[in-house]
């Protein structure tokens, strides 16, 4: 590629961000968003043992909301590692994700005041529970990322002047445009180009191999991460192809 | 039944909203639109979980 690659990040936090990568094809850009679905593992409640339910759900209905709690995942996990959580409310109570007791430190929900199940009086939940690293494309608990996308980068120039009696119609943008070398999130403008340039003839295209992606965590680790091991995971999956084809 | 812990569609956790949103938006008086907003719930498919939710766990609890 003789673009120059380049990342540039426009909104970051702990779970969420928003970042422009340049010179990159659009096949690239979209093994990146696979990646961080599909192969970058996570941790996430697999098997139980159920000691005792007397709630008015069943143990894999109980079971299914427990595999569905982001677990934090630290980076010393191999695949089929587990950890071992348990977690007993009695009632009248509900039981919190945040009750959940596990057997590392590291591990713990990432969401603490997930409601699993509302116990009445009498009622009782008690179990033991096994976490399991696993990639997503075995099961959507384990992923990691939680709707990533990217959309072409857009520029937008001014050509000329509207015509006194053309009519004004909406010229909806979402996402970030590029103007005169800037990045402006649409937001700024409510999304409407003709509220940033009333009564101007726009051209709006697309730039070439600029991609903004979105992203979120479930939490499970932060966004820097997801995007590292994304990216980490296709260059691994790169050499074992070449490894592979090798005469 | 209880409400779901992820949204079906994205797959975003919004479990831990409902006892804020359902105290404040179905109990209380406030815009259930301006409640999801401050509580950073922002597509409209995890809207919908919150929205769309019904405790039942009160109503089958005395066929145990
Ligand atoms: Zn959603």
């Amino acid at each position: 590629m003789s673009e120059e690659y380049d990342v540039t990040f426009i909104d970051r936090d702990e779970t969420s961000a928003r970042f422009l990568v340049r010179g990159v094809t659009p096949a690239f850009a979209n093994g990146i968003r696979r990646a961080m679905l599909a192969d970058v593992p996570t941790l996430s409640i697999d098997t139980v043992r159920v000691i005792e339910n007397s709630s008015v759900m069943f143990d894999e209905q109980i079971a299914l909301r427990l595999g569905l709690i982001p677990l934090t995942t630290p980076d010393d996990y191999r695949p089929d590692d587990t950890v071992t959580l348990a977690i007993d409310v009695e009632g009248p109570d509900t039981a919190y994700s945040g009750d959940l007791v596990s057997s590392d430190e590291q591990v713990q929900p990432a969401e603490a005041d997930v409601p699993i199940i509302d116990l009445k009086e009498g009622q009782r939940l008690e179990l033991e529970a096994d976490a399991e690293l696993g990639y997503g494309k075995d099961h959507a608990k384990h992923q990691g990322g939680v709707a990533v996308g990217y959309r072409h980068l857009q520029r937008v120039a001014v050509v000329g002047e509207k015509s006194e009696f053309e009519d004004e119609e909406p010229r909806i943008l979402r996402g970030v445009i590029e103007d005169d070398g800037e990045l402006v999130d649409t937001e700024a403008f409510e999304h409407d180009l003709t509220n940033r340039y009333p009564g101007k003839e726009l051209e709006v295209t697309d730039v070439p191999n600029a991609f903004v992606f979105d992203v979120e965590t479930d939490g499970s680790m932060p966004i820097d991460d997801l995007v590292l091991k994304a990216a980490e995971s296709l260059s691994t999956r790169a050499d074992e192809l070449e490894d592979a084809v090798q005469l | 039944m209880m409400v779901p812990v992820r949204c079906f569609t994205c797959g975003n956790v919004v479990g831990q909203h409902w006892e804020e949103f359902k105290e404040r938006a179905r109990e209380g008086e406030e815009d259930p639109a301006e409640v999801l907003d401050e509580l950073g719930v922002e597509r409209a498919c995890c809207r919908r979980m919150l929205v769309s939710h019904k405790d039942l766990v009160d109503i089958v609890s005395p066929y145990q």
